[in-house]
């Protein structure tokens, strides 16, 4: 177990060097805040998002009277209506629109989001209704499968890197809330005396989020801000591993029974401690900033496992950075000339046009995905910005586990073969 | 036959076309202190690098008991550079016990070794003193220290005493006799230092331009460029150096002459009893001496006598 003492001196070595571990810490945290009141207030302007709704319902005949209608075109014209607070401005340029035409759409950036109402949208409802009836004059309870429905599904669908997504998004999750609220209401009040408890008739694919209208572009970038912050430390690991090799203290081990595995994975632990520690500081000076956050404590200790997996990501650049670099100064300089244009590629400072190269797992893959920081970015923000869960990021996290993983064999083969050999 | 512990063949190591190391063959003894004379880049550091696993031979091969050294158990060899390497945010006794731990010192060992080298080498009062604020003697004190925590079989000592005050330069040979004496221990050692060479060693190899010039004890060593001793001689007009010393060649009472630094440098057994036949014959050539003294004859005679006066960088 030499990589637990390996982790301890490092561990040591890096909260003795007081400047050193200020510049960590402090460095981003002074970024987010200029980046905080620089865009506070941007994007906070009330000005019709487009969005594109397909609406696939094929309506349904109501019990009883077997009037005709069509819950589809009903929400279409909630969302058409719907106003700002306290504005007459629409929250939504609406446009009706076949589900491929809609893609093309959003990838032609001309709408922000895209709605798609399912086939049976109308029917499932109706449903409900009969058996909430049939509930009540039969005096039991409304079957499970109508009361909590997980297999209708309201799907909402963007570019998750945009911020205009991001808004529409958030503005359309509350819509749909209303719209099941008012829904399950009336339901409940036609069949009163039923012992229903709570009812959910459909499940929109992001839940619950509030405070829509003080989005800025603040809160995209506090994400941006935290994987910025992440890669930099590559820069520090590539300096202080490089330092390991220019004082001798490497060699020194190197004559030891240590093996690349005990230094490298030593190596791992203390610092992604470090991005885990980044990941909740620059968190709570964006909250002070004015940051929407979403979710609750178990959003941070998930930002803050994400953070880990980026930080491993970034150790590894590290490793290879080491592998190269003659001293610690050029390891500082070739690690910022590399995690600055990462940084601005994987849209952590603003989005970039989509650079697509196929499709994968009903997804589009981009150019910036084979870097795992663009799926940690991603997943920072469906956690922290849209308040979501595990669920909601398992494909991002498996992409930034395998990529990272990949990066990690790299760093480690290239640092032993040219650090930890036997010189020529 | 005689016991050896380290046994390097024909050692040649190119950089570049440039031989830093050219068809070295060393023996050393178990338990003997044996020191590597040379001046620099003569190759001595790149034959250390290679006698203990860090720099890979050209060609040629190095065993350690018989045994590669690349097959080696790690825990033979210590090695205390010639830089201070130590880690500077660590107090002495942590740097101590993570290296013991690297070299899978069991932990009670370890405990006791760390309080004894420490108390060996003067350190006990700053065991929890962080390195960076310690003193350039006590950082060297523990660089040694952390070649000895795995209690190597051979420690190898690169220019150990440089930048050593008298005071600390007397602890550590000290304590390099006591290594080689109480625990049987082999050291090897580079130096500059001739005195510490010869007080230390028991047998000396000389090389320079990467190749074995002598190998033999320093008594040796010194009877082979003529036992007894050294008269320095300086003229009031060097200009007549050149012929003093080609009639002082002629004498049969005198080993050998040469011109050292523009003095007159005589090697001769028993100086004092001759120096009056030395005088008589400086007289009849009429030249004054401004200064003369005489002293034993040293190592750093048999250095110069082998390897040159001009300056090596």
């Amino acid at each position: 177990m030499k990589f637990i003492n390996v982790a301890i001196k490092d561990f040591k070595e890096l909260i003795r060097d007081r400047r050193g571990l200020f510049m960590i810490l402090l460095f981003p945290l002074f970024f987010m805040v200029i980046f905080g009141f620089a865009f506070e207030d941007m994007g906070k302007s009330n000005e019709p998002h487009n969005l594109a709704v397909v609406n696939l319902d094929e309506g349904a005949k109501m019990p009883l009277t077997n009037d005709e209608v069509n819950y589809g075109d009903n929400l279409t014209k909630i969302i058409s209506d719907a106003e700002y607070e306290d504005s007459d401005v629409k929250l939504f340029k609406v446009t009706e629109t076949s589900e491929s035409s809609a893609d093309q759409l959003i990838q032609l950036k001309e709408v922000d989001a895209i709605i798609i109402i399912p086939k049976n949208f109308s029917q499932s409802i109706v449903d409900l209704i009969k058996s909430s009836i049939t509930a009540q004059t039969m005096g039991t309870t409304i079957p499970s499968e109508y009361r909590d429905n997980t297999t209708l599904k309201l799907v909402i669908r963007g570019d998750s890197s945009s911020i205009a997504f991001g808004v529409s998004q958030a503005m359309l999750v509350k819509i749909v809330e209303e719209y099941q609220n008012g829904l399950v209401a009336s339901i409940q009040n036609q069949a009163s005396g039923t012992s229903g408890g709570s009812i959910k008739i459909f499940e929109s694919d992001v839940e619950s989020v509030a405070g829509t209208e003080s989005f800025s572009q603040f809160d995209f970038l506090a994400p941006g801000m935290m994987v910025f912050a992440i890669l930099l430390l590559s820069t520090t690991v590539g300096a202080s591993l490089t330092r390991e090799v220019e004082k001798g203290t490497l060699a020194r081990l190197k004559l030891s029974k240590m093996r690349s595995f005990d230094m490298l994975f030593g190596a791992l632990l203390p610092w992604s401690a470090i991005a885990a520690l980044q990941v909740l500081i620059l968190l709570i000076t964006a909250i002070i900033m004015g940051f929407n956050w979403q979710g609750g404590l178990n959003s941070i200790l998930l930002a803050m496992l994400i953070g880990v997996i980026g930080g491993i990501a970034s150790i590894a650049l590290g490793m290879i950075i080491a592998s190269f670099a003659k001293n610690d100064q050029q390891a500082s300089n070739l690690g910022i000339l590399i995690a600055i244009p990462i940084s601005f590629l994987v849209g952590a400072f603003f989005p970039l046009p989509q650079v697509v190269i196929g499709e994968f797992m009903g997804r589009t893959f981009e150019f910036y995905d084979i870097l795992p920081w663009t799926h940690i970015l991603d997943a920072l923000r469906t956690v922290l910005i849209y308040g979501e869960g595990w669920d909601a990021i398992t494909y991002d996290m498996g992409w930034s586990i395998l990529l990272t993983a990949i990066i990690f064999i790299i760093g480690v083969l290239l640092f032993s073969k040219l650090r930890l050999s036997v010189d020529n | 036959m005689e016991d050896y512990i380290i046994n390097a063949q024909d050692l040649t190591k190119s950089f570049d076309g440039f031989k830093a190391v050219d068809g070295l063959n060393l023996k050393i003894r178990r338990g003997e202190v044996f020191g590597f004379l040379g001046p620099n880049g003569a190759g001595k550091t790149t034959s250390i690098r290679m006698i203990v696993g860090l720099l890979r031979p050209t060609s040629g091969q190095i065993l350690i008991d018989g045994q590669d050294i690349n097959k080696v158990d790690k825990s033979k060899i210590g090695i205390c550079p010639q830089d201070i390497v130590l880690w500077e945010s660590l107090t002495c006794q942590e740097s101590l016990k993570f290296m013991g731990e690297m070299y899978e010192v069991p932990e009670d060992i370890l405990k006791k070794r760390v309080e004894r080298l420490l108390n060996d080498l003067l350190l006990t009062e700053k065991a929890d003193t962080i390195v960076s604020n310690l003193s350039g003697g006590m950082k060297r004190r523990l660089n040694l220290a952390m070649a000895l925590i795995h209690s190597p079989e051979i420690v190898v000592m690169d220019e150990p005493s440089e930048g050593l005050d008298p005071q600390s330069r007397r602890v550590l040979w000290n304590f390099i006799r006591s290594l080689r004496d109480k625990e049987g221990k082999t050291v090897i050692l580079t130096t500059h230092l001739m005195d510490e060479a010869d007080g230390l060693s028991d047998r000396i190899a000389i090389i320079d331009h990467g190749k074995l010039l002598r190998l033999d004890t320093p008594h040796n060593l010194k009877k082979e460029i003529g036992e007894g001793d050294v008269v320095h001689m300086h003229l009031s007009d060097p200009d007549k150096n050149l012929e003093v010393i080609n009639h002082l060649k002629n004498m049969d009472i005198i080993d050998a002459v040469m011109e050292i630094e523009g003095k007159i440098n005589i090697r001769t057994l028993n100086a004092v009893g001759k120096l009056p036949e030395i005088m008589a014959e400086l007289q009849d050539l009429d030249v004054e001496v401004e200064d003369l003294f005489l002293r034993p004859n040293t190592l750093e005679d048999v250095f110069i006598e082998l390897t040159g006066t001009s300056l090596r960088e």
